[in-house]
Parts: C-alpha cells; sequence; structure tokens
C-alpha cells in the first residue's frame, strides 16, 4: 500500500527529536516545529469547512482565542477551578463546539460572502469582549501563569522541549486521523456533495443545514483545541490582540497554499507558511543582523517584518500558477485544471 | 390508490402564474409523460413536488401524505431546547461579569480552598435581587426570540427537497447536476445516503458498522452502475464522462435513493438516436423494478414509444390528458405544438 503523505509528514516529524540527540541543528528545528502542529490543528480546522464544505470562514481566530481563554480560565490557579490538563482540554473542546453551535445555528443559512463576513465580524466581537471583560479575562495582560501539562505523573517544563514535541504531534495525529475518518465517510462525502451543489445534494436526501451545522461545530472544536494547545505551550493566555483577524488570515494562507479539501495539503501548507515565517525568516534576519548586513535599528530592512508582504505574494503567485495548492486533493485539481487526463 | 397526487396546483411568481390548478394522479407502477411547448411548467410542477417550492395553492400528496416534515414530539423537543439555550445564553449575557464577581471573586482567595458553600448563596442571593432585570427579562426575552426564530426556521424547511427525497422521491435534472468533482462511484453512494444507517460517530471511530455498511454501499453502487452499464467507469470523475453517461449516472444516483417515484426531466435531451433506444429500454426495466416513473420529455419517440399515460400543459395549465393515442388525436395538442389552423386552408 503507498505511503501516504499526512502519515509520512507525521512519521518523519516523530522522528526529529531523535536525531535531536545526535545532531544539535536537528533539535533547534524541533523547537520550531512545535508552533507548526498548533497551526496546522487550526487550519485543519477551518479545512473541514472551507476545504470539504466550501464554507469560507474569516474568524476561526475567535475560536482560537476562545479555547485558549477557557483553557486559561479552567487550569490557572487565580481562579478555582483547577483543572488539569486533561480534563480541561476536553472541555475546551467541548466549549468550542457549543460556541460553533451557537453561531451556527442562527447564521448557517446565510450563503457564501454573507457567511464570511458574519464570521469576520464575530471575530472581532470575540476579540472586543476578552478585552473589555476585565474582571474575568484580565483584559489585556491575560490570564497567566498556567500550569504545565502532566502526563501520567510527569510535569511537562518548559526547558525540555521533546515531551511537549510529542504532546502536540500526539494530538495532531489524533485531529488528522478523526479528519481523515470523516473525509472518507458518508459524512465528508456529504460535506463535498455539498460543496459541489447543494440543490443536488439536499435532492438526494442530505440536510444540507444539519451537515453545515456539523461542519462548523467540528471545526471550530479543533480549532478550539488549537487555542489550549497554544495557551498550554506559552503558559498564558495570551493577551486577546494575538488572535487578531490575521492568525484567521494566516489559517486561511495554509489551507489555500497546501491545497484545499486535503489534509495532507494543509499539513504541508503549515509547514511552508509557518515555517517560512518563524524559521526561514528569521535565521535570515539573524544572520543578516550578526554579520552587520542590515542595520538594527532600520525595522524596514529586516526580512522578519516583511512576512504579510510575503504572504501577499505568495497568494497572488499561487492563484496565478497553482490554484489548487501545493498538494491539491483530486477533486479540487480537476475543478481548476479540467483539460488535463485525470489519474486514474 | 394513486402514488402521488398533485391536487390543483399553483404556482405564482410575482404577477406569473407558472402552473395553474394543475391536477395529476400517478397511479403506481406507470410511466407517465409530461410534455409541452418550452415554459409550459413542466419543471415547475417538478419543483413543487420535490419541495424546491412551496405551492402558492393546492397541494402534493405522495402515498397518502403531504411531502413536508409533521410537527412531531422530538420537533417541539428541538425547539424548546433551542428556546432555553438562548434564554440561558442571554441571562449569562445580561449578567457574566457582576455574576463572576460577586460568586468567583468574592468567595476565592489566591490559593486558598474555594468556598462552595457561599458561592452558592451569592449565586442565588444575586438572581433574587432585582431578578425582574437580571432574570426574568433576559429569560423571557430569549425564550422567545429562541422559540420564535426556531419556529420560523422550522416553517420555512418543512417542505424542502430532503423531505421528498426521504419520502420516496428521486430525480434528475435538466441541466446535469453532477457531483463534477467526485468519482462516478461517490456519487452513486452519495444517492444512498438515505438508505445508510451510519452516523457521524460511527465514522469518526470506525466502528465495525461502518466497515460492514462501507462494503455493502459499495456492492450495491457497483450493482447499479453495472444496470445503466457504467459499471466500467466507476472512479472515473464525473465531469469527465461523456454527455450520455452524464445522464446515465444521473439516473443511476437517482435509483441509488431506492425511491418509490423518479421523475425524469428530459433524460432523452442531446442523446442520439441509438441513445435514446436504449434509454427507453433503462426506463422499462426501472419500472420493472417497482419504481413509478414521470417523466419529462420533448423527444415524441421516447414519449410515444414507453409511456401508459400522457398529460400535456400549457401556459401552466393542463389541456388534456390519456393515453399516447388519444394525445396524438387531441385537437387541443395539436394546437399547442403547432398552432391554430386557419379557417381557410
Amino acid at each position: 500500500m503507498k505511503l501516504r503523505f499526512h502519515w509520512a509528514f507525521l512519521l518523519v516529524a516523530a522522528l526529529v527529536p531523535v536525531v535531536g540527540l545526535f545532531v544539535p541543528a536537528a533539535r533547534s528545528l524541533g523547537e520550531l516545529l512545535r508552533p507548526i502542529f498548533i497551526m496546522a490543528i487550526l487550519a485543519l480546522g477551518l479545512n473541514i469547512l472551507t476545504g470539504f464544505t466550501g464554507i469560507l470562514n474569516l474568524g476561526v481566530a475567535a475560536f482560537m482565542a476562545l479555547g485558549a481563554y477557557a483553557y486559561a480560565i479552567l487550569t490557572c490557579d487565580i481562579y478555582p477551578f483547577q483543572f488539569g490538563f486533561w480534563p480541561a482540554v476536553m472541555l475546551t473542546v467541548l466549549v468550542g463546539l457549543l460556541a460553533g453551535l451557537m453561531l451556527g445555528l442562527p447564521t448557517i443559512r446565510l450563503r457564501g460572502d454573507y457567511l464570511a463576513i458574519v464570521t469576520l465580524g464575530f471575530g472581532e466581537i470575540v476579540q472586543d469582549s476578552l478585552k473589555n471583560m476585565d474582571v474575568i479575562t484580565k483584559g489585556t495582560q491575560g490570564i497567566n501563569p498556567l500550569p504545565g501539562p502532566t502526563f501520567a505523573g510527569y510535569m511537562f517544563r518548559s526547558e525540555t522541549y521533546a515531551p511537549w514535541y510529542y504532546l502536540f504531534l500526539g494530538f495532531l495525529a489524533l485531529v488528522v486521523l478523526l479528519n481523515r475518518n470523516l473525509q472518507r465517510s458518508r459524512v465528508g462525502r456529504a460535506w463535498i456533495a455539498i460543496r459541489e451543489d447543494e440543490l443536488a445534494a439536499s435532492c438526494m436526501g442530505v440536510n444540507p443545514m444539519k451537515m453545515k451545522l456539523l461542519a462548523f461545530s467540528l471545526g471550530a472544536a479543533q480549532c478550539s483545541l488549537a487555542g489550549a494547545l497554544w495557551a498550554s505551550f506559552l503558559g498564558s493566555s495570551g493577551e486577546p490582540g494575538n488572535y487578531d483577524f490575521q492568525v484567521s488570515i494566516i489559517a486561511l494562507c495554509i489551507v489555500i497554499v497546501g491545497g484545499m479539501g486535503n489534509i495532507a495539503g494543509v499539513l504541508l501548507g503549515a509547514l511552508v507558511v509557518i515555517g517560512c515565517n518563524s524559521i526561514v525568516l528569521e535565521t535570515l534576519t539573524n544572520f543578516l543582523k550578526a554579520h552587520e548586513l542590515i542595520s538594527s535599528t532600520n525595522v524596514y530592512t529586516a526580512p522578519g517584518n516583511w512576512k504579510y508582504m510575503l504572504f501577499g505574494l505568495a497568494l497572488i503567485l499561487m492563484m496565478r500558477f497553482k490554484p489548487e495548492g501545493l498538494l491539491p486533493s483530486r477533486q479540487v485539481k480537476a475543478e481548476l485544471h479540467p483539460h488535463e487526463p485525470p489519474p486514474s | 390508490m394513486s402514488l402521488l397526487q398533485v391536487d390543483k396546483l399553483t404556482m405564482r411568481f410575482g404577477g406569473l402564474v407558472a402552473v395553474d390548478a394543475v391536477t395529476l394522479e400517478i397511479p403506481p407502477g406507470e410511466i407517465v409523460s409530461l410534455i409541452g411547448p418550452n415554459g409550459a411548467g413542466k419543471t415547475t410542477v417538478f419543483n413543487a413536488i420535490t419541495g424546491i417550492y412551496e405551492p402558492s395553492a393546492g397541494g402534493v400528496r405522495f402515498a397518502g401524505h403531504e411531502t413536508r416534515s409533521e410537527f412531531c414530539g422530538s420537533v417541539a423537543v428541538l425547539l424548546l431546547l433551542t428556546g432555553f439555550l438562548t434564554a440561558g445564553a442571554l441571562i449569562l449575557l445580561c449578567n457574566i461579569e457582576s455574576l463572576w464577581e460577586v460568586v468567583i471573586t468574592g468567595n476565592y482567595q489566591y490559593r486558598q480552598v474555594f468556598q462552595w458553600k457561599p458561592a452558592n448563596i451569592a449565586f442565588t442571593t444575586y438572581f433574587s435581587e432585582n431578578s425582574g432585570t437580571r432574570l426574568i427579562l433576559p429569560a423571557v426575552l430569549g425564550l422567545f426570540l429562541g422559540l420564535a426564530g426556531a419556529w420560523a426556521v422550522w416553517q420555512r424547511s418543512r417542505r424542502a427537497p430532503e423531505v421528498a427525497a426521504h419520502a420516496g422521491i428521486a430525480r434528475t435534472f435538466q441541466n446535469i447536476r453532477l457531483f463534477n468533482q467526485m468519482t462516478v462511484l461517490d456519487n452513486v453512494l452519495l444517492g444512498m445516503d438515505t438508505r445508510l444507517q451510519t452516523r457521524f460517530w460511527h465514522a469518526a471511530l470506525r466502528l465495525p458498522l461502518f466497515w460492514r455498511e462501507r462494503r455493502e454501499a459499495a456492492g450495491k453502487a457497483i450493482e447499479i452502475l453495472r444496470f445503466v452499464d457504467l459499471d466500467r467507469e466507476v472512479n472515473q470523475l464525473a465531469e469527465n464522462l461523456s454527455y450520455g453517461h452524464q445522464r446515465r449516472l444521473e439516473i443511476a444516483r437517482a435509483l441509488a435513493m431506492q425511491p418509490k417515484l423518479i421523475l425524469l426531466d428530459e433524460p432523452a435531451a442531446g442523446l442520439n438516436p441509438a441513445e435514446s433506444q436504449a434509454l427507453m429500454e433503462l426506463i422499462r426495466q426501472i419500472r420493472e423494478r417497482g419504481i413509478t416513473v414521470l417523466l419529462i420529455e420533448h423527444d415524441m419517440q421516447v414519449v410515444m414509444g414507453i409511456s401508459d399515460r400522457i398529460a400535456v400543459l400549457d401556459y401552466g395549465e393542463k389541456i388534456a390528458e390519456g393515453t399516447p393515442a388519444e394525445v396524438r388525436a387531441n385537437p387541443a395538442v395539436i394546437e399547442a405544438y403547432l398552432g391554430k389552423s386557419d379557417a381557410s386552408t
């Protein structure tokens, strides 16, 4: 049987810390990979909506923020709840599921751009609410410090990276498995059919509202999971401004660059987009600064500050030359290159 | 008793009367054709039968029932649940900060044990003071909003295509509407959706039911594809099929629903004579499977060749009905198709 890209990705990723024992470069790479796993979970949540079901969601950062704050409130010792890591994560996923349902119920009958605008507005509302409910969310300070996760009595510390690495990788593998199972089942089939032709799908007995609502709440739950992991990684809920529109756009960027509707593509997209952001540009900036090729006072010369310009450029170039993404799903590829013979 | 009863169906779009008091009776096991010049309202009748349109007047009864979901216990529970959820959300939204201060902040010192009892008391006193604005107003408003919203949504979705599909009405479309970027097999499997018992959690956890049903469904789908002679194209994308094959695939997808009634909207459009002949044979075989067929068609050879009965529409009104021979001899039909004969000729 052919090894699928997403399993190959997870397998190679699992080996990085082992290699890191011998090669220091692999170790620093492993440390940089952790945020990529979290963003991949976020983007996979968005992929259910935008990739499978064809609903454009411009507010996934809001669900991530809800997840991060719910996790922070449930675990931080300035509040009385003080749940452990695992129950808190489970509750957070539940919060995300409910939040998706609550947003989806009244709005899911809107179509296309209108729904996108609602989600955009939701993103802003959540961010502002978190900023202003400072009795609960501590305003712009964020909730901190959060205790590290524990696993079978072992306490995670910020100095050691391998346990964190495997924790996030494990969650990513779980999410990939869940998404793949759903994609290759009646649920995924119904989602894709709704994307292709909603009227025809409903004439075949698929209830579009129900399936869209399911996609909405599952996507939101995955985004909340990403938020909870992010908060545990930072040791803080982060401030509300961390979950702004740009995060939603980066998630969308990952899905589009990687390949809409394809799990493997989304993983590759996360690697390319976030990798470019946090590895290539950072290293380049540090290298240039160390050799005094750029002045450290002029912010415009640092490549690290060009990231949004580069993302924009990447999107334009992708749309022009490879609109189906780096690793397209077979369906979307056929849609965009109708004259090429299909793979059989 | 007839399988489908269309009773004085009227469809108005603004000032335009597209279908005017059309009555149709389709007995089980027959092939009935609906013909008429372009714009006569044939497809509109189909759309009303399948629940895409809500009739302006009159009704559609299928197997003795209205093709719309009935009000039942689970609907009531769903409505109430939405109402309570909205009420709860609104109460929380109105009070969350002050409630948090009174209950949580007031009873918790950093790293001390949380005072459950006083917190509980604080919670009840918070809502008993000023209960009008804190509790009752948002609760009533939320309940009303939730109930009204859910009721409106339910009312509007009562007569939806999926309801007709679940009742056992399948259809094809005049301009082919396949799921272009899905494979032929997946198209048929989607048609089978109403017959599947797998739920979301079965699929997510890959429980035994998922595997068993996947095997069975694929087997049935292949059988249906063999029936319409498409079993060599199983893994092709639907859009890469030839036009004639796409027409067949649409029929296969509709058959996969195991319907009692199948509505075919111009299945012979764009087919060459040989393909039309094969199509007629296919429609006969569909009838032999015990499925009633209602057909819109312009190809008179097909219509006259296979129909048990024919109904003729013109300008939204039914002008004739009867066996092929009767309809062919009917002066009103000839007039509708060829125009009025001049008195002098």
